[in-house]
């Protein structure tokens, strides 16, 4: 079940969500109509099923029309996999910073890096090893490059 | 009839793959490198299952116009759930397999570890080959434990996607995967609880009901899970009672990608149709057994592997065994 952590910044509306988001979610109830600007972080969402889909994008769609500025920060990879899923899951060039998936080679502990699309971009799917926070060992983007960063490369 | 396997195609791997399937699944494997030559074995003794490389759309139709030309489309000898076909592109790529009155079984040529893929390959045909093939417990390893659980309300579907997903945890998945893999269980319990119930005329009862309703799963709205792990792959499968499933409907809803296009959200039924489509796109592969009017048996397999990356990029198939 999705929670959501408001807090207003001058015509910014910063939303951070926690949960997944499922049939009951009700995002006008959550958040309801913000001022100019909205800032989505969803660090914090683990899953999101095909009904919370169709919510997500009834919403910010909704949203979009009424000339509301969007911006999704820290995106966990089970949002990244709609972005790529969905043409207009989110608007285009929206999407700021999401989370890059990674295993450690030693102790093959899962992590998540986060990173902005647009240092994305300057790497060229070239994403740098990590060092693994449980072990110390070498930790590698675990995921088919061409596929998790297709949203980037997106018109 | 011969207990033989027919493999229509000249390449290499899948030949090695139908060995292996043929292997599990008791059949002889008869290899044939045209559609030409095929027709002429199952014009004559026959096959219990054809698996044909249909690549491309010129290949398809070699073998779609030999059956016409000699025992035609809709003889004795060859039918849906018999014929395999066998190609290296996704479902949305191949629109002559999806249009083909002979669809039925669908294989991507990605085959992996070819022990692994045939074994599992090789007890789905061996189930398909049954009288009916329903049953989790036959597609996995002998000795697989399988569990069941029988839901009385729609509303602890949400319970059972997070017990598998812990359940997948327990069993060394990486958390990514059981994710995935809860999410898949999601939509097909969702599809089996509100999209296959309809009336007496095959009209759905509950298109319009929102997915969060809560609705009693009591007779003919039994819904049942099942899940069972043999150490490689998970199987997971959610039944119905309604018998309701449709084929064109079902691959039309399986094929359809919004890379491109854009998603249009429908007010006017309740649901997305966008779970399948992505069950299929995140490794899943998707078993749909149905007896008309009596039951509808969806099951999902995954593979455990070591990273997400080989997990995402796992041996799939989409089987259908339709019983009018």
């Amino acid at each position: 079940m999705l929670n959501v952590i408001k807090e207003q910044k001058g015509n910014v509306l910063v939303v951070r969500f926690t949960g997944s988001i499922e049939e009951n979610v009700n995002f006008e109830a959550l958040i309801g109509t913000p001022p100019e600007e909205l800032h989505v972080y969803c660090k914090e969402v683990p899953r999101i099923n095909s009904i919370g889909v169709k919510a997500w994008i009834r919403f910010f769609q909704s949203l979009k029309a009424k000339g509301i500025k969007l911006k999704f920060f820290e995106c966990s990879t089970a949002i990244v996999q709609q972005i790529n899923l969905i043409s207009n899951f989110t608007p285009p060039r929206s999407v700021e910073s999401i989370y890059v998936p990674f295993t450690c080679m030693q102790c093959k502990s899962e992590l998540v890096g986060l990173f902005k699309c647009e240092d994305l971009k300057q790497m060229k799917l070239k994403i740098p090893d990590l060092k693994c926070a449980k072990c110390g060992g070498r930790s590698a983007f675990d995921d088919i490059p061409e596929e998790f960063f297709a949203f980037l490369f997106r018109n | 009839m011969s207990k033989t396997l027919l493999l229509i195609s000249s390449k290499h791997e899948d030949w090695t793959f139908a060995q292996e399937v043929s292997m599990h699944a008791g059949l002889t494997l008869q290899t044939v490198n045209t559609a030409a030559e095929g027709i002429e074995i199952l014009s004559g003794e026959g096959a219990s299952a054809v698996m044909v490389d249909a690549s491309t759309d010129e290949q398809y139709h070699q073998f779609e116009n030999a059956i016409q030309d000699s025992i035609g489309l809709f003889s004795e000898k060859i039918n849906a759930n018999t014929t395999h076909f066998i190609t290296s592109e996704e479902l949305e790529r191949v629109p002559y397999l999806i249009q083909s009155p002979l669809f039925g079984n669908y294989i991507i040529r990605n085959y992996g570890d070819i022990k692994d893929a045939g074994a599992l390959y090789g007890r789905i045909l061996y189930a398909s080959l049954t009288e009916k093939a329903f049953g989790l417990k036959s597609f996995l390893k002998e000795d697989t434990k399988i569990q069941t659980v029988k839901f009385r309300l729609s509303t602890q579907k949400q319970d059972a996607v997070e017990a598998v997903k812990n359940f997948l945890i327990a069993a060394k998945f990486q958390t990514r995967m059981a994710t995935i893999i809860a999410t898949a269980v999601d939509e097909i319990l969702m599809n089996a609880m509100y999209d296959a119930p309809v009336d007496d005329l095959g009209k759905p009862t509950l298109s319009t009901t929102p997915r969060s309703a809560k609705i009693e799963l009591q007779g003919k709205h039994q819904t049942e899970m099942a899940i069972g792990f043999d150490g490689k792959f998970v199987g997971i499968s959610a039944t119905d009672l309604f018998g309701s499933l449709d084929k064109a409907k079902l691959l039309s809803f399986v094929a359809k990608i919004y890379t491109d296009e854009e998603y249009k959200v429908k007010m006017a039924t309740a649901g997305a149709g966008l779970g399948l489509a992505t069950v299929f796109r995140s490794g899943g592969s998707l078993f749909f057994v149905s007896e008309s009017r009596v039951k509808t048996e969806v099951t999902v397999f995954f593979m455990k592997t070591a990273n997400f990356r080989d997990f995402k990029d796992q041996f799939r198939f989409l089987t259908t065994q339709f019983y009018f």
